[in-house]
C-alpha cells in the first residue's frame, strides 16, 4: 500500500491521532506564532502610514486574514462534515466540530476589529451593511453548529445534526464573499487579491501575506489540539487513554 | 503615531483571541487526561484481590 495511504488510514485510529496531535499542535502553534508575530511587527513598524486612513489601516493585517479564516475554516468545516456524513468517518466527525469555535473565534475577531476601524472611519461602530451583517449570520451559524453539537448526548449523533447545519451554511460563503459587489454596501471592495494585481502597495503587502500564512498555521495547531481534546472525550474509559492517564502519572 | 488606541484596541481583541484559543483545548486535555488516570486508579484500588478471596 502507498505510504501516504497507509498513513491516511493510521491517522484514522484514535490512538495513533492522539499522538498525532499531541506530536505537531505545539510545532503548528509555534511556527504560527513566530511568523504572525514577524507579520505584526511588519505591519506596526515597518509599513507606511497609508495617505487617507493614517495608522488604523494597521488594522487591516489582523481583520483581513481573521475574514478570510472565518470563511475558509466554515468551508472546511462543511468538507468535513460532508465526508463524516457519506463515509461516517469519525474522525472527519471529530474535526468538523473541532473547527467550530475555532472559526467562531476568528469570526469575532473580523467583526470586533472592523468595528474598531470602523469607527474613526466610518463615524460608527456599526451598520446594517450586507458584508457586516452577512458576516454576523456567520457567527450564529457557527454558534449554532457549537449549540447543537453540545445539546445532543449521543456524540455521533450530534455531530452529523451539527455537521448537516455547517453543509447547508455554506449557502452564506458566496454571499459574504460577493455582498459587496451584489448591493451598495459601505463595505470597501475587494482590495487584495490571490492571482490578479492587488490595489494595495507592494510596500503593504508582506506583513498581510505573513499574518495570513501565520494564521493558517496556527488554525492548524488549534485543530489538532482541539480535535485531540475530543477524542480523547470520546475515547474516555478505553484503554489506550487509561495508559495514557497511567503515563503521565 | 494616529489613532494609536483604535489599533492598540484591535490588536489586544486579536491577542485576546490567540490566548483563549490556545489556552482552551490544553486546559480540556489535561483535565480529560488527569480523569482517566483518576479512573485509572480507582479501577486498580477495587480489582479483587485472589489472595484475599472470602472463606465459604
Amino acid at each position: 500500500m502507498n505510504r501516504l495511504l497507509r498513513w491516511f488510514h493510521q491517522l484514522g485510529s484514535p490512538p495513533y491521532f492522539d499522538r498525532f496531535a499531541a506530536r505537531w499542535a505545539p510545532w503548528c502553534h509555534g511556527i504560527g506564532l513566530l511568523v504572525m508575530a514577524w507579520g505584526i511587527w511588519q505591519g506596526l513598524f515597518v509599513a507606511p502610514a497609508d495617505y487617507q486612513q493614517g495608522d488604523s489601516f494597521r488594522i487591516l493585517y489582523i481583520h483581513v486574514p481573521a475574514a478570510w479564516m472565518s470563511l475558509a475554516v466554515f468551508a472546511l468545516m462543511a468538507l468535513y462534515a460532508a465526508i463524516a456524513l457519506v463515509w461516517r468517518i469519525k474522525l472527519c466527525e471529530i474535526l468538523a466540530m473541532a473547527c467550530a469555535p475555532i472559526g467562531a473565534a476568528f469570526t469575532v475577531v473580523t467583526l470586533a476589529t472592523g468595528s474598531i476601524w470602523g469607527k474613526p472611519m466610518w463615524g460608527t461602530w456599526w451598520d446594517w451593511d450586507p458584508r457586516l451583517t452577512s458576516e454576523l449570520i456567520l457567527l450564529f451559524l457557527y454558534l449554532g453548529v457549537i449549540g447543537l453539537y453540545h445539546a445532543i448526548d449521543d456524540r455521533r449523533a450530534a455531530a452529523r445534526a451539527a455537521g448537516l447545519l455547517a453543509i447547508v451554511g455554506v449557502a452564506l460563503l458566496p454571499v459574504i464573499r460577493y455582498s459587496v459587489d451584489w448591493w451598495n454596501s459601505l463595505h470597501q471592495g475587494q482590495t487584495i487579491s490571490l492571482m490578479g494585481q492587488s490595489k494595495m502597495d507592494a510596500s503593504m503587502l508582506p506583513p498581510l501575506w505573513a499574518m495570513v500564512v501565520g494564521t493558517h498555521v496556527w488554525f492548524a495547531g488549534s485543530l489538532l489540539a482541539r480535535a485531540r481534546a475530543d477524542n480523547l472525550w470520546r475515547e474516555a474509559g478505553k484503554d489506550w487513554v487509561r495508559k495514557l492517564g497511567e503515563a503521565a502519572r | 503615531m494616529s489613532y494609536r488606541e483604535y489599533v492598540i484596541a484591535a490588536y489586544l481583541v486579536f491577542a485576546a483571541m490567540l490566548a483563549w484559543d490556545y489556552v482552551v483545548p490544553r486546559v480540556r486535555i489535561r483535565q480529560l487526561i488527569r480523569a482517566a488516570r483518576l479512573l485509572a486508579a480507582r479501577r486498580a484500588a477495587v480489582q479483587p484481590d485472589p489472595a484475599g478471596e472470602l472463606p465459604r
